[in-house]
């Protein structure tokens, strides 16, 4: 067993980060699925591999909370998608969950830089 | 919750397969959007979809994933709750068993009495469009709801723009001849409008029409169904046949359906009134018809009324007389029918809601005690891994069965007791024998049950929601005897108390109402007097001098019986009610207003009847041979009408005007005062009451007072033949010792106190089972305290000391609060019942009652705190 990361190896999602991502993806403007999994894939610079066995439900997880709204809509280059937007609820949580998350990376932090 | 929300939603408005198909058809754009890059890069056609569908992955897999994000909680879990909910309750039976009774107790108490105020007073009218027919009578300055003149109702019902239909109703006292036994009964006689009203359809031939409700038709009858049926042996061949009534041979034209019991008494058929009421002019004509109508849909009844009172205006200037200072007067039926039971049946709904209250208190008590002393079992679930949501929901399931079990032994105690109530309710209440279980009672009772139990289930929740992890695994008992839980089950205990005290104050109030009612001075002897109710048929007796004759020999033969001591007759017996109030004035006085002309009860009595009920006179003298049907008129008032004019001088001498300053009326002067008669029943307010002598102003119907020296029964058959002997034609009304009328005034007051005294009886030992647990557990929590404490060599007076003086300041703050709020309670129930008064002994007695309860159900864990055995306990720690 190795004890240090394989940097060759993508990232898995810590639970119930990928419904943060997703809204993080959104707070830009709207997109659809497969957008959302590029912009996560090209911000993470390749570290996250998104995997659409997680991406769909956790996008349906966000519906139900009424954080997103998805419409269907022609998309640029002429094709039907269904582009998902942020709904006020879901800007307001996007604004917790990253405050809490930044709380989280620096207790860890500095738990693991701790001298002794 | 917004999930649970969404997924509700969806699972009622989304069809099966179209999330399924929307998530395929978002994955295919998705795909093309993927080929399309592949394409732009240089992949060849085929390729790029391969590497598309590669990079997708498993289709199937993730719509279904998808779809399953709207899925409930699988079943397993909720069934894995509810075994361990079941374990949860079997494993603290004692617990278990308390709060199940407890909710039974206070469920079933529930549904009983509202099972009965259902029946008695929410259960719609069985007729149609029921919430909008009123009754319509009129009112003066006076009197509210007396009766309409035949002249007015002609105007209101041709004039009005509010109401839909009208129709005229009133009963009538005949004699049936011809068929056996003569037969006293009761029409109902109503204007042919009536059955349409009520939408009621004849079960046999016909219902009236308009040709037979005019003067001079020929005379015609549709019968009572039960009448029909107990009577005429539900005979499908009568119609054409003929009743004798009164003499008279009426043709029976239709029979009415069962189920049809729009007069309160029963009556045994109807007749058409305005061929009973003749031609009538004279607008000031009362007699005792009333209206039903319905108005129009969206009309209120105040503009309605308001309606009828411009037509009474425009009358008052064309047709001026009495009737000018007449309004309109209306309920609704709903309302009319339960009229005086009103106040009552609300009185005991409020104390079921009370007890209802103790009993969510004394559960909610037992949890919270519970769930801290669960607290390490929670912890260590929370610790291995049980999500809150989790153990929230488990701890809710647990109480939801708990109540679940309280709301099903409720509702079977509820059949029983309701059954208990109609079979001990004294008198016959409209709508009583019809009261079942109906899906509104269990609706009722069902919702009961869930409140108290998300009431009960809320207080562990938030006792574990609050819970620290580590500290409940350290020390349990520090955190079980935490200031706030400990804080909130004392509150409920002074809670409990107060409300038991409300309660208990209450029941003592009308408990005392009713022993001053009982042992009151009814202001005659009842004891040894046998009533004998009789109406003379107007057929046969049409004179006075006939009445007269009759009711002298039947006297005269009734004291030739042995061991008849006295006899003496009078229309309005005592307890009997309202039998007629009319106006009066005083001659040397001013007359008054025309709007403020006194009214008084008008009664008849002969010479013999205030000796024989041992009535007595304070002033004056009886009614006397000389006052001859031809000579100078004169009168006896009770005591509260001479007080009333003459407080400080005799009124014997004084002369008064039936009808008052406005109406056509004899005058008559007063020769006695004779001490006041509960007329409208034991222990109710006096009222002003005039007695006419029966020599001068003889009634067909008499009550004939016997008094005996021996048992009022056994002399009934002798005085049944004595009526027989002169008239075998004479039905008689009624035959009954009068202490069993004088039970019957009481009875429906004994049997509200009763219930009352049940509900603080059952609220008493709810409370001292609350107190009892609450210190119990206290007690239990404390224990290695009181162990610290002994080995460090306190006494043990000081550990009782400690724990009674616990106790005692709960009940002490509780029983305050209970007192302050039993005086307002009183002052709303003073309102309610008559002669309820300010009671401070009562009160106090109630709270002496109520604390004494509360320290014996402490004693038990008092006495127990003082048997630690300090050397186990500290072992155990």
């Amino acid at each position: 067993m190795s004890t240090v990361d394989d940097p060759r190896e993508r990232l898995e999602f810590l639970q119930g980060t990928l419904e943060v991502l997703i809204l993080r993806s959104l707070q830009v403007g709207p997109n659809h699925a497969y957008g959302i999994t590029q912009f996560l894939e090209r911000q993470s610079g390749d570290e996250f591999l998104v995997d659409n066995g997680s991406l769909y439900p956790a996008v349906q997880r966000l519906l139900q909370r009424n954080w997103i709204a998805g419409q269907w809509k022609m998309s640029p280059n002429g094709r039907r998608a269904k582009y998902y937007r942020l709904t006020p609820a879901g800007r307001k949580q996007l604004v917790a969950a990253t405050s809490r998350w930044q709380r989280f990376v620096e207790a860890m932090g500095r738990v693991l830089a701790a001298e002794g | 919750m917004r999930e649970w929300w969404s997924k509700v939603r969806r699972l009622f408005t989304g069809r099966p397969g179209d999330l399924a198909a929307e998530i395929d058809a978002e994955i295919d754009s998705q795909m093309e959007f993927e080929i399309q890059e592949n394409i732009a890069r240089g992949m060849p056609p085929d390729d790029a979809r391969a590497a598309a569908r590669r990079h997708i992955g498993n289709l199937t897999q993730i719509r279904e994933q998808a779809v399953d994000a709207w899925r409930f909680p699988p079943l397993e879990t909720i069934a894995q709750d509810l075994r361990y909910g079941m374990r949860g309750i079997r494993r603290a039976p004692g617990f278990s068993l308390v709060v199940v009774l407890t909710l039974a107790l206070g469920i079933g108490a529930n549904t009983a009495i509202f099972s009965v105020v259902n029946a008695v007073l929410l259960r719609p009218l069985p007729y149609p469009a029921a919430e909008r027919l009123v009754a319509l009578g009129e009112s003066d300055p006076n009197a509210e709801g007396i009766s309409v003149t035949w002249v007015n109702y002609q105007h209101w019902r041709g004039e009005n723009r509010s109401f839909e239909d009208m129709a005229g109703f009133r009963t009538a006292g005949l004699t049936l001849t011809g068929r056996g036994e003569p037969l006293s009964t009761r029409a109902g006689v109503v204007t042919y409008g009536f059955f349409g009203l009520l939408g009621a359809h004849p079960l046999l031939g016909r219902a009236f029409r308009p040709d037979d409700d005019q003067p001079g038709a020929a005379a015609t009858v549709v019968l009572d169904y039960r009448f029909w049926v107990s009577k005429l042996a539900a005979d499908p061949g009568i119609l054409g046949a003929t009743l004798e009534l009164d003499g008279k041979p009426y043709e029976i034209v239709g029979v009415m359906p069962p189920g049809l019991r729009f007069f309160e008494r029963g009556i045994d058929y109807y007749l058409p009134l305005h061929r009973f009421e003749g031609e009538i002019v004279d607008r000031g004509r009362h007699g005792s018809m009333r209206l039903l109508a319905r108005l129009k849909p969206g009309v209120t009844l105040a503009a309605a009324l308001a309606d009828l009172d411009l037509i009474m205006r425009r009358l008052a200037k064309s047709d001026p007389g009495p009737e000018d200072q007449h309004h309109a007067h209306g309920t609704f039926l709903a309302d009319a029918t339960a009229g005086d039971l009103r106040p009552n049946l609300l009185l005991l709904l409020a104390a079921a809601g009370l007890v209802l209250i103790i009993a969510c208190a004394n559960v909610a008590g037992l949890v919270l005690a519970r769930a801290t002393v669960r607290a390490r079992e929670i912890a260590i679930r929370a610790a291995i891994g049980a999500g809150r949501n989790r153990l929230v929901r488990q701890l809710l399931t647990e109480n939801l069965l708990l109540a679940a079990l309280g709301g099903g032994a409720g509702a079977l105690l509820a059949h029983w007791g309701s059954r208990a109530l109609i079979a001990a309710a004294p008198l016959p209440i409209p709508g009583l024998a019809e009261t079942t279980l109906d899906w509104r009672v269990l609706l009722f009772a069902v919702a009961i049950t869930l409140l108290t139990g998300l009431f009960t289930g809320i207080a562990p929740v938030f006792a574990a929601g609050r819970l620290d992890l580590v500290s409940a695994l350290k020390d349990s008992s520090r955190l079980a005897t935490g200031r706030g839980g400990q804080r909130s089950r004392s509150a409920l205990v002074v809670a409990e108390i107060a409300l038991t005290l409300v309660l208990a104050f209450a029941a003592g109030l009308l408990l005392r109402n009713l022993i001053a009612a009982e042992t009151a001075d009814p202001g005659f002897v009842p004891e040894h007097v046998l009533a004998l109710e009789l109406a003379l048929p107007s057929s046969s007796y049409r004179s006075p001098q006939e009445i007269r004759g009759f009711y002298d020999r039947l006297e005269q033969d009734l004291n030739g019986l042995p061991a008849v001591v006295w006899v003496g007759a009078v229309s309005c017996p005592p307890a009997e009610g309202d039998c007629g109030d009319w106006f009066y004035s005083i001659l040397d006085r001013p007359a008054p207003q025309p709007a403020e002309v006194p009214i008084a009860l008008f009664n008849t009595a002969d010479r013999d009847y205030f000796g024989a009920m041992r009535i007595p006179l304070r002033e004056g003298r009886g009614f006397a041979d000389t006052d001859r049907p031809a000579g100078p008129r004169v009168a006896i008032v009770n005591e509260t009408f001479a007080r009333k004019w003459w407080p400080k001088e005799s009124a014997v001498g004084h002369r008064i005007k039936s009808g008052g300053p406005y109406r056509e009326g004899p005058i008559y002067e007063i020769v006695g005062v004779c001490g006041d008669v509960g007329q409208m029943g034991l222990g109710t307010a006096p009222y002003p009451e005039i007695f006419l002598p029966f020599s001068q102003s003889p009634s067909a119907a008499m009550a004939v007072m016997i008094r005996t020296g021996g048992d009022p029964d056994s002399l009934a058959p002798a005085v049944r033949r004595s009526v027989t002997a002169i008239d075998r034609n004479l039905p008689i009304q009624s035959l009954r010792p009068f202490t069993r009328i004088v039970e019957a005034s009481l009875a429906q007051r004994r049997f509200s106190t009763l219930l009352l005294a049940l509900f603080a009886g059952l609220a008493l030992a709810l409370a001292a089972v609350g107190i009892y647990g609450l210190l119990n557990y206290w007690v239990r929590v404390r224990e290695s305290e009181i162990a610290i404490r002994l080995a460090l060599g306190a006494p043990q007076p000081s550990i009782l000391r400690w724990a009674g003086w616990q106790a005692l300041r709960l009940s002490s703050i509780g029983a305050s609060a209970g007192m302050l709020a039993g005086w307002v309670v009183s002052r709303w129930l003073r309102n309610l019942v008559f002669g309820i008064a300010d009671n401070i002994a009562t009160l106090a007695a109630a709270a002496l009652a109520v604390v004494a309860i509360a320290m014996i159900a402490a004693a038990i864990p008092i006495w127990r705190a003082s048997q630690v055995d300090a050397v186990e306990k500290l072992r155990s720690l």
